[in-house]
């Protein structure tokens, strides 16, 4: 049953709301041609045309490039200074259920082992806002790793398109449920009563057994398999899957600067780059393409659920759209379901 | 002329002429066209031929993909532009021109992205470089598949590489700094411009070594000013404008204007266009007493 | 840290240009030898960089140097004909072509970058323009479009 209802005219008043507290509003926008999440300062800059945005929001919890710290040496000797990290209260709006669902598998790797602070800061000071799926496309398949497009996981409030434009509004969390009362200005009390409109539901790809790929993937025969270099022999090496993929996480530490100040950045990478594992002997322990994107599976359907119990690919399809070489993952998870 | 390139392909494979043919076949659903490797003549009939078919296949004859080439000696399914990269892999001693089977196969243009395809091929969903193209009839090749192609090319629709290059060239270099500077900053670095080129077949690329870091990997303007400044410059005399790099940029940004941009200043400077020719010198590793410029004092 | 090595700023709003030159050894650093050991005065505005030849500057180090807080550029060489591996400032100038072409398209005010070709006894031709290029550099400011790019604030 839904809390509140909000008019899409009122998208404006929420925004303004959200900002006037301090808060960062970030949705979907268009730009080169595409809707990508980007801070927002009033409602026109919103796109309500888009299947999902071309990058994550993990943009804003993972940004691609980060200070960690910076150093200088001078008469004194060496200084490190780290970064102290006080990030702004931001709300995601617009976020779908397969990409709200990675919040707990990229919070399940930065908090395992040791805590990642420049990511768990964020995610403390972010709401995620989902609108359910009324459109997509032939790349989605969420339903095929068990989501759907109303799932809630991961979303603090989730909205439902009505038939008439308007949402239906859900909180589905503490923070949520802080949401709406903070802005319940831009909330209506009760809707038109109009009809949720129909939601897109991707058709569950019929070859695709989740927990026998499971299965197959705990055993090590499959390692040797030349079915790895026959299925993914067109893969180029480069990093866009992984780069736009909401649960990707994997980032290189390096020193930018001269010798005498700089700083110390934390950059995404990508385990599809071949010098992603080369070691400084110039032995490669995964050197040839085939073994990089085995691992890439192996890391989404083995490494996670085993490791984290966690999901490591929440069918959000866009490494699907982005591969140049249309390498599409749902075609090898059926061929790992044999 | 699909039926046309399968026969072709089990004929090569059955005779044991070539171990593998590269080509063109359907993704699961039929919706996209995707690279297809067909190693047994009977697996033949899974190669296409449509306007879909826009991947510039000569990459995987570059020397990265060393598990293809354990496959044997390839034959590969080309458009004309395509044939162009590989005969720059050919006069740059890439690939033995005697050592890879071309399949040409004549075309009336392709899609620009596959995502644009709605049935039928209109000059607003074609790239630049079909608009202008003169090898639609492949100029290399072992066989030609297909009708001569007496296909004139539809007019350009306003706005396209060349109006844009010539729209950024009137403007004042700080508006163009700032249009670049704009477009560069989208850029990830997850280098699928060079992991596509045909031509980037550096097995350790610049931006790889870090001993000193030449090109700063963060995705910072910066770093990204100076890895497309030099993606463009070890392109320059070499980019045949097959426009795959800018086709398979996540973040949209318009690499044909720079590469077009280069192609021409190679063109007017040393009367240069590359793919054309195998056995031609390219144009940055040769050099004429002549060559004329003004701005060397 | 050895103190042999000066401590490079890479910021500063300081009016005086910093002016970065890539010279081959044989002429250009020659010629630049010739009037510092005749006396001639010229503004102190350049850091001097010497390589065997004009064929070895990669256009990556005129980046780098941009990258670095340099305000300006210089790159020079013998005059064509006169390089003393014969070819390496031909190589070198089918290369210029292309990148000052590509600089100039991308927006950098080419006014920060000049190519000059500097012979061993040409040393009032380098005074000359050194003096030039630290005044039209000067004039320009700090090259504050670059410098900028490193910072972007993530929150």
């Amino acid at each position: 049953m839904a809390d509140k209802f909000l008019k899409r005219e009122n998208l404006g008043r929420l925004i303004d709301s959200v900002r006037n507290g301090g808060a960062r509003f970030v949705a979907p926008a268009i730009d080169a041609r595409q809707a990508v999440y980007r801070a927002i300062s009033g409602a026109d800059e919103v796109t309500w045309d888009y299947i999902l945005p071309r990058n994550s929001f993990k943009d804003y919890l993972f940004p691609q490039t980060e200070v960690v710290a910076e150093y200088s040496i001078g008469e004194g000797g060496v200084e490190i200074r780290g970064r102290e990290l006080s990030p702004k209260d931001t709300v995601v709006f617009g976020s779908r259920p397969c990409e709200a669902a990675s919040l707990a598998s990229l919070r399940s790797v930065f908090t395992w082992d040791s805590v990642d602070e420049f990511y768990t800061a964020r995610e403390d000071k972010t709401t995620v806002v989902t609108v359910a799926c009324t459109n997509g496309d032939e790349a989605c398949f969420c339903t095929t790793v068990g989501l759907s497009p109303e799932s809630v996981a991961g979303s603090d409030v989730m909205l439902r398109e009505t038939a008439d434009g308007d949402f239906s509004v859900t909180a589905i969390t503490g923070r949520g449920r802080g949401f709406l009362s903070a802005h319940s200005a831009a909330f209506e009390d009760s809707g038109s009563g109009s009809a949720q409109k129909p939601l897109f539901v991707p058709e569950k790809i019929e070859g695709v057994d989740i927990s026998r790929i499971k299965e197959r993937l705990a055993r090590k025969e499959h390692y040797d398999d030349p079915v790895w270099a026959g299925l993914t022999r067109k893969c180029i090496g480069c990093g866009a899957c992984t780069f736009v993929c909401p649960t990707c996480h994997c980032f290189d530490i390096i020193d930018e600067g001269t010798a005498f100040e700089g700083e110390r950045r934390k950059n995404w990478d990508a385990c599809q780059f071949d010098s992603f594992t080369l070691h400084a002997s110039g032995h490669n322990p995964r050197d040839a393409q085939f073994k990089r994107w085995r691992n890439r599976f192996m890391c989404k359907f083995n490494f996670y659920p085993n490791k984290f119990n966690s999901r490591g690919c929440v069918g959000c399809g866009r490494c699907i759209r982005v591969c140049p070489v249309r390498l599409d993952i749902t075609e090898v998870m059926e061929e790992m379901s044999r | 002329m699909e039926n046309a390139v399968r026969e072709k392909a089990k004929g090569l494979l059955t005779s044991g002429e070539v171990k593998v043919v590269i080509g063109w076949g359907w993704n699961r659903n039929g919706t996209r066209t995707t690279p297809v490797f067909i190693t047994r003549p009977e697996d033949a009939g899974r190669l296409v031929w449509n306007p879909l078919c826009v991947n510039n296949l000569s990459v995987y004859l570059t020397r990265k993909f060393k598990d293809i080439q354990a496959l044997g000696r390839p034959a590969i399914v080309a458009k004309g532009c395509d044939i162009k990269n590989i005969a720059v892999l050919v006069s740059e001693a890439q690939v033995k021109r005697e050592d890879v089977y071309i399949i040409g196969v004549t075309c009336d243009g392709v899609v620009y992205r596959q995502e644009l395809w709605k049935g039928e091929l209109t000059p607003n969903i074609m790239p630049t470089k079909c608009h202008n193209c003169d090898v639609r009839n492949p100029h290399i090749a072992d066989c030609v598949i297909g009708d001569r192609s007496g296909f004139v090319p539809p007019e350009a629709p306003a706005g396209m590489v060349f109006d844009r290059i010539k729209a950024l060239d009137a403007k004042e270099s700080a508006q163009r700094w700032e249009f670049w500077i704009k477009e560069f900053s989208r850029c990830v670095k997850c280098y699928a411009c060079r992991q596509v080129c045909s031509l980037c077949y550096c097995e350790r690329c610049i931006t790889e070594k870090n001993m000193p870091q030449w090109i700063e990997t963060s995705a910072h303007p910066r770093g990204n000013l100076s890895w497309n400044l030099t993606r463009a410059m070890h392109l320059a005399g070499r980019c045949t404008f097959c426009g795959e790099c800018e086709r398979a940029c996540p973040v949209n940004i318009p690499l044909n204007l720079v590469n077009q941009k280069l192609i021409t200043v190679v063109k007017d400077a040393f009367d240069y266009r590359s793919g054309y020719d195998a056995s031609a010198h390219p144009p940055m590793i040769v050099f004429s007493p002549e060559d004329k410029e003004n701005f060397i004092k | 840290m050895g103190e042999h090595t000066e401590h490079t700023q890479t910021t500063g709003n300081s009016s005086e240009p910093r002016i970065m030159a890539f010279v081959c050894n044989w002429c250009t650093y020659a010629g630049a030898d010739l009037a510092g050991t005749s006396r001639m005065e010229y503004r102190p505005n350049v850091r001097v960089i010497k390589l065997p030849c004009t064929g070895r500057i990669d256009p990556l180090f005129i980046i780098k140097a941009f990258e670095n807080g340099a305000d300006g550029v210089l790159v020079s060489g013998c005059h064509p004909g006169d390089c003393h591996y014969t070819t390496g400032n031909y190589h070198a100038r089918r290369r210029w072509i292309a990148f000052k072409n590509l600089m100039e398209f991308v927006g950098i005010d080419m006014r920060r970058l000049h190519f000059s070709w500097v012979s061993a006894s040409e040393a009032i031709k380098w005074v000359d323009l050194i003096n030039n290029v630290t005044e039209e550099v000067g004039k320009l400011g700090p090259f504050m479009e670059y410098k900028g790019l490193g910072a972007q604030a993530v929150e």
